[in-house]
């Protein structure tokens, strides 16, 4: 009958005033809150962003310039959550799709013209004050007799995507959105430089099959010294990232005072990590710089591990298998001996393959981090390329290509063993 | 008659506030030496059942004694040191794959030694010549330093029995311990678990998918639907009436043998 109520709680209901009806209405309350808002933010969201690439697309094309505003902007606030109502109160919208709901009548029926009607109307008494919806059923659902239920395909046939609004709104959404896409990046006159100007790199390519073999022995010294960048950053940070793992563990971290923490780590790691190690190394030459040492790009590169790494480990501690540390609690160990038996033989080859595969990244990113003067090979192919000395360029880069698929190769054979 | 050797008194078991109710007031006795089967649909709280009685779960509510020990009063240390005593087997066996059978069984000794000698790898000669006896027990003394995930599903499973006769336990809790094996394997599994109760005198808790093993080695029945006791009594007094009411209607008794 009410959904989202246990079944005790129908049968006895709490005294009113009791503190745990209270709770209980604030519980329950907030979940259907949430339900319903996460799907009203998508549909709007979705119908806002179709609406603001058709936008551009219109004003690109027909006028050239840059613009997204066809209408004036509460036109299209109103606009959007006028559709969204509509869309979910007359059809299965982008967010039911997405929470696996559909509207249907409390009986499990189809819904008449007349209940979606109600519905959408009391919808904006409902959903938009937000109030509303720590009622269950929600005002607008009690009155119209509809109810969101979990979406089956029991006894019905499928429908063709392009028969339903979700299909079509995907399909018109990817339609605009390359349009858009192409008419940014893409212009004529690129194109025509593309196929007639492929004549001017062919200095570039001649002095690239032709190495300067004067310099090999300098390469071969800032080749070792790449390595070696990504050596020293690999180590710390998997000293750093081995202990911070487990504080970033899901399962791991729980209560409020474990949630917080593993928010906290987990949110400074992932802002760490999307800015580029480009970026850290610039910040570490501003700081640490002396006199172009590597000390700056090993800097850029162990931060970026370290936030890299902890997020593979966590999620590997994440999905091991509780029945062992079950297994290894039931003989009455205590929490070291669960960790050292239960636990770690679970990470340690997954932990050594992910060190692996982050040190063969770090190769790869020692060379673009030398580039902004961090040291190691991709100083020297910054210098000579800003120096227009091609051959000696082309030297250096035949040997980073060397390097970087010996590497790879190498540590997929190792990750192989360890699987 | 004697003493009971576990009482569980009114348990229950909530989990998300209110929202999934696994036991529903279960009440019973064991006495010493029983071998008592729990049977039951998926679902029907088994599990729940046996990981409140060494508090792998926090009951909701009830209380249980095992040997007059009030055992859900216990602290998480003394609870810690009272797992000692209860052995308990799985239906995945839940061994370290990648370690060798011989480190599996040891793991049985960890409540005993200290810890950093156990963090160390380190166990007593004694405990190492108990896990060959338990080994050479089972049948598996040849497979001693061979990795856990080598071995056949039975094979595992026996591994697993070792690891709790390490324990040299009181009381034996197997949560589905055969289903996961073929039906050949099962009987085999099945009678070192009898062996353990009808020579060491280990009282056995087991819950069982089929009615069949558990007329075979019960000494007594349980019978949990939806949380709730719902049967307490001997292996021939579950007739057709009785079997439908557990499992339900459309049920057929599946025999194994």
């Amino acid at each position: 009958m009410l959904s989202g109520y246990p079944e005790a709680y129908l049968k006895e209901r709490p005294r009113w005033m009791s503190l745990d009806a209270v709770a209980d209405f604030f519980y329950f309350g907030f979940r259907n809150l949430r339900k319903y808002l996460s799907i009203v933010l998508l549909d709007m969201g979705a119908i806002g962003i179709l609406w603001l690439l058709m936008n551009y697309v219109i004003i690109r094309l027909s006028t050239g310039r840059i613009g997204y505003a066809l209408v004036p902007w509460w036109v299209f606030g109103l606009g959007v959550v006028e559709a969204a109502a509509l869309w979910e109160s007359f059809g299965r919208s982008f967010g039911h799709r997405v929470a696996r709901v559909e509207l249907r009548r409390t009986d499990g029926g189809e819904p008449t013209a007349t209940q979606r009607i109600l519905h959408w109307l009391l919808w904006h008494v409902s959903v938009l004050p937000i109030f509303p919806l720590l009622f269950i059923p929600s005002p607008h659902e009690r009155v119209s007799g509809l109810e969101l239920r979990p979406f089956t395909m029991e006894g019905r046939t499928p429908k063709p995507w392009w028969r339903t609004s979700t299909g079509i709104y995907v399909a018109w959404l990817t339609g605009v959105a390359l349009l858009a896409a192409i008419s940014v990046t893409v212009s004529w006159e690129d194109l025509v430089r593309l196929f007639t100007k492929a004549g001017t790199t062919a200095k570039f390519w001649r002095s690239f099959f032709s190495p300067d073999t004067s310099i090999i022995l300098k390469t071969i010294r800032d080749l070792i010294v790449t390595v070696f960048m990504a050596m020293t950053a690999t180590s710390f940070a998997v000293l750093v990232a081995v202990p911070l793992s487990f504080l970033a563990a899901r399962n791991l971290m729980r209560g409020v005072v474990g949630r917080l923490i593993y928010t906290v780590i987990r949110g400074m790691m992932s802002i760490i990590r999307s800015i580029e190690p480009v970026v850290w190394a610039i910040f570490f030459l501003v700081w640490v710089r002396v006199d172009l040492t590597p000390f700056a790009g090993v800097l850029a590169l162990f931060v970026h591990s370290v936030s890299d790494l902890t997020k593979l480990y966590a999620e590997r501690l994440e999905s091991i298998d509780p029945g062992l540390i079950e297994a290894i609690a039931a003989t009455g160990a205590n929490r070291l001996q669960i960790l050292r038996y239960a636990v770690i033989p679970q990470i340690v080859n997954p932990y050594i393959s992910f060190t692996l595969y982050r040190w063969d990244i770090n190769i790869r990113m020692a060379t673009v981090v030398g580039v902004v003067g961090g040291g190691g090979i991709g100083q020297a192919l910054f210098f000579y390329l800003t120096g227009n000395l091609w051959r000696q360029a082309g030297t250096v880069m035949l040997f980073i290509i060397a390097l970087v698929w010996a590497i790879d190769y190498l540590s997929a054979r190792l990750r192989a063993k360890l699987a | 008659m004697a003493e009971p050797y576990l009482v569980v008194e009114h348990l229950t078991k909530v989990y998300e506030r209110g929202h999934v109710v696994a036991l529903k007031d279960v009440s019973f006795e064991v006495q010493k030496g029983e071998f008592l089967v729990i049977i039951g649909l998926s679902g029907s709280g088994k599990s729940t059942l046996l990981r409140c009685i060494n508090r792998l779960i926090e009951p909701t509510k009830g209380r249980i004694f095992i040997d007059g020990v009030e055992i859900t009063k216990l602290s998480p240390r003394q609870m810690r040191k009272f797992r000692r005593k209860i052995g308990m087997i799985f239906q995945h066996f839940n061994l370290i794959k990648r370690a060798t059978v011989m480190t599996n069984v040891l793991t049985g000794r960890l409540g005993y030694n200290p810890t950093w000698m156990t963090l160390l790898g380190i166990f007593p000669r004694s405990d190492r010549e108990l896990a060959l006896k338990n080994l050479e027990r089972v049948g598996l003394l040849e497979k001693a330093y061979v990795r856990a995930d080598e071995l056949s599903g039975g094979q595992q499973q026996r591994v697993g029995i070792a690891r709790a006769l390490m324990q040299e336990p009181e009381l034996l809790l197997a949560d589905e311990p055969v289903s996961a094996l073929d039906p050949a394997t099962s009987h085999s599994v099945m009678q070192y678990i009898e062996q353990m109760n009808r020579e060491d005198g280990v009282t056995v808790l087991a819950s069982l998918h089929f009615l069949s093993l558990a007329r075979r080695y019960g000494t007594r029945i349980i019978a949990l639907k939806d949380g709730e006791l719902v049967f307490d009594g001997a292996p021939e007094e579950i007739d057709d009436r009785k079997f439908k009411e557990i499992y339900g209607e459309e049920a057929e008794e599946v025999e194994i043998r």
